[in-house]
């Protein structure tokens, strides 16, 4: 378009100031609810809706108390919750994907399977909870396979879609030119299912912060649904406040790297689109 | 949910309420506000409608029995018992005016009032035995266990019904005063009748359980520590019917009334095979579960140094987040 006429300064110019305009207007919703939570909240004397500035406070006071940072009451339980979240989400994503590529790709797989998929996908996860616990005890290993088996349909569901979605054109020409299984499933079916994948990803990464919550919140010893639940029995409003923050904060942190993966990962397919509007 | 529940509970309580005023008075007025008015009640005839949020536990069957036999009635009460989900939801209920009075344990309200509730305790709700031994809670291990003693504890994980909680407190206590480190015992907050099977499965090494699981527990081989809350004080108060300072403050004379009615269910439950029978009333043990189990003791007299006591405990495992626990603030 006009880009290659204007001087060089002047686009790095555009892009930044572009960038920062972005961030800017990124920041201003947030920037005016906590404004607004902060002064509407500032002269509450009602124990279950505590000042923001009693909320914020708990920070230095009980995340963030004692002289050790790794030790302090955040790194452990926070470090304990995000992992949980990345090891169930990571085997999420693998058994979804593979699973994935199986059914949609094999027709008789599918007919096979798709009566039990429903099934499960029809049952909500948290409910499973005391069931899992039978099996799984009550610590990691439930913690974890609470967060995989609630995020596991989405990114399987939108697998399969994105596998059978796949043009058949360019499946047989794949065929045509002699391609063996392994090239084909790395060049022609995950390229081609993976903006389907990435969205089942998205929707799974906010499902699994879910399961985490619910997970620890039972049988609550460690972790951040732990701390929230003990805030909660012990009438520590602001601490169970702040508790919601933090849930807020990681939840934010987790999607801004998907999504930064992701724009990496779909380069070619925001490319791909572009050409095909501009081809039409 | 729950709040969803609650209020559909309370709008059931309001439309029985103004059923109930609008067929005792001749001329119905309807109060605006949910405060009853004392004057009118015994005199005309006419009962103070009064909501009391309890958990179905053996701990509250000497309020059933008065409310069953009308010894509330005769004071000029008509009592509404509603059944909570849990102890910690008890307390936001009270606090805003949806229910007059609640029953929760001590060291509960303790952490409920550094949070900035205004609370008193009006009535001791139930005391411990006087022996360890024979309290209706026990910590418990699974046969077989090599824990015989607090001082094994230390490092173990522990099953209790809510963390930071009595339970919490008297094992730390016990562990402590047995020589070993009360921080190194790791609590898992558990739904009492899930217990048992995170005890056998392993998931825990010990767990503090209270009738009618307690029982249930030494029928399927558990191994009672004899670590209960009778080991801090013989005849510990454990735990109290509450009501917020400002209730309290306006309505003494249904705080009075109250107070009296629960005096005489206490006399009543005092007859053991009543209180037993009282169980039936709210709980669907088992005649032979009801009849085996170890009963609380049900004394009208508030005992002040059980409260001290209580405050003492979590302000030194530190449940309050530093912050001061004010016995004194939560006594009448």
């Amino acid at each position: 378009m006009s880009a290659p006429s204007t001087p060089a300064p002047a686009r790095v110019l555009a892009a930044t100031g572009g960038g920062l305009w972005r961030i800017v207007l990124a920041l201003l919703l947030p920037a005016v609810l906590v404004t607004v939570w902060w002064f509407a909240s500032a002269d509450s004397t009602d124990p279950q809706v505590p000042p923001l500035a009693t909320v914020l406070d708990k920070f230095p006071t009980v995340w963030f108390a004692g002289d050790d940072l790794g030790s302090s009451l955040f790194v452990e339980t926070v470090g304990q919750s995000v992992s949980r979240v990345l090891i169930g989400y990571a085997i999420a994503m693998v058994i979804g994907i593979v699973l994935g590529v199986l059914i949609g790709t094999f027709r008789p797989l599918r007919d096979f399977c798709e009566p039990v998929l429903e099934f499960f996908r029809a049952i909500p996860p948290p409910i499973l909870t005391p069931i899992l616990m039978l099996f799984m005890g009550i610590d990691h290993a439930l913690k974890i396979s609470l967060i995989v088996v609630g995020a596991l349909w989405p990114i399987l569901l939108n697998t399969i879609e994105g596998v059978r979605g796949i043009d058949p054109v360019l499946k047989d020409t794949a065929r045509a030119y002699g391609l063996g299984p392994v090239r084909r499933l790395f060049s022609l079916t995950l390229p081609g299912a993976s903006p389907q994948i990435y969205t089942g990803g998205r929707q799974a990464l906010s499902i699994a912060l879910i399961m985490m919550v619910i997970g620890e919140m039972f049988a609550a010893f460690d972790g951040i649904g732990s701390a929230i639940a003990q805030f909660q029995a012990t009438f520590s409003t602001a601490s169970m406040w702040s508790a919601v923050l933090i849930l807020g904060c990681i939840g934010s942190v987790l999607a801004l790297i998907f999504g930064a993966v992701e724009r990496v990962g779909l380069t070619w397919y925001r490319g791909y689109l572009r050409s095909q509007r501009g081809g039409a | 949910m729950r709040h969803a529940k609650s209020i559909a509970v309370a709008a059931a309580a309001a439309a029985l309420t103004f059923t109930l005023t609008a067929c005792g008075s001749e001329a119905p007025v309807l109060e605006p506000s949910a405060s009853p008015s004392p004057e009118a009640a015994g005199a005309e005839g006419e009962l103070t409608p009064i909501t009391v949020g309890v958990l179905p536990i053996i701990d509250v069957a000497p309020l059933y029995l008065g409310v069953e036999e009308g010894v509330f009635e005769a004071h000029g009460l008509e009592v509404e018992i509603v059944k909570a989900e849990s102890g910690p939801a008890i307390v936001p209920a009270v606090a805003s005016g949806e229910y007059e009075f609640g029953f929760s344990n001590v060291t509960s309200l303790l952490l409920a009032q550094a949070g900035g509730e205004e609370l008193q305790i009006v009535a001791p709700g139930n005391y411990t035995t006087e022996d360890p031994a024979a309290d209706f809670g026990n910590t418990v291990v699974p046969a077989g266990s090599a824990i015989a003693g607090a001082a094994d504890l230390a490092g173990k994980k522990v099953a209790v019904n809510a963390p930071k909680s009595l339970l919490q407190a008297t094992i730390m206590s016990e562990v402590e005063k047995a020589g070993g480190d009360p921080e190194s015992v790791t609590f898992v907050p558990m739904p009492f009748g899930d217990m048992p099977a995170a005890l056998a499965g392993g998931d825990v090494d010990a767990a503090m359980v209270m009738e009618p699981f307690l029982t249930l527990s030494k029928e399927q081989g558990a191994t009672p520590l004899d670590i209960s809350f009778a080991s801090n004080q013989a005849e510990l108060l454990v735990a109290g019917y509450f009501a917020t300072d400002e209730y309290a403050a306006e309505n003494p004379e249904v705080v009075e009334a109250f107070i009296a009615a629960l005096t005489e269910s206490f006399e009543l439950a005092s007859d053991e095979a009543t209180a037993r029978e009282a169980l039936g009333l709210y709980t669907t043990l088992e005649p032979a579960v009801r009849d085996a189990i170890t009963l609380p003791v049900w004394k009208a007299e508030l005992d002040d140094t059980s409260v001290e006591l209580q405050a003492e405990l979590a302000q030194k495992f530190n449940f309050s987040e530093g912050a001061e626990l004010d016995a004194a603030g939560l006594l009448p």
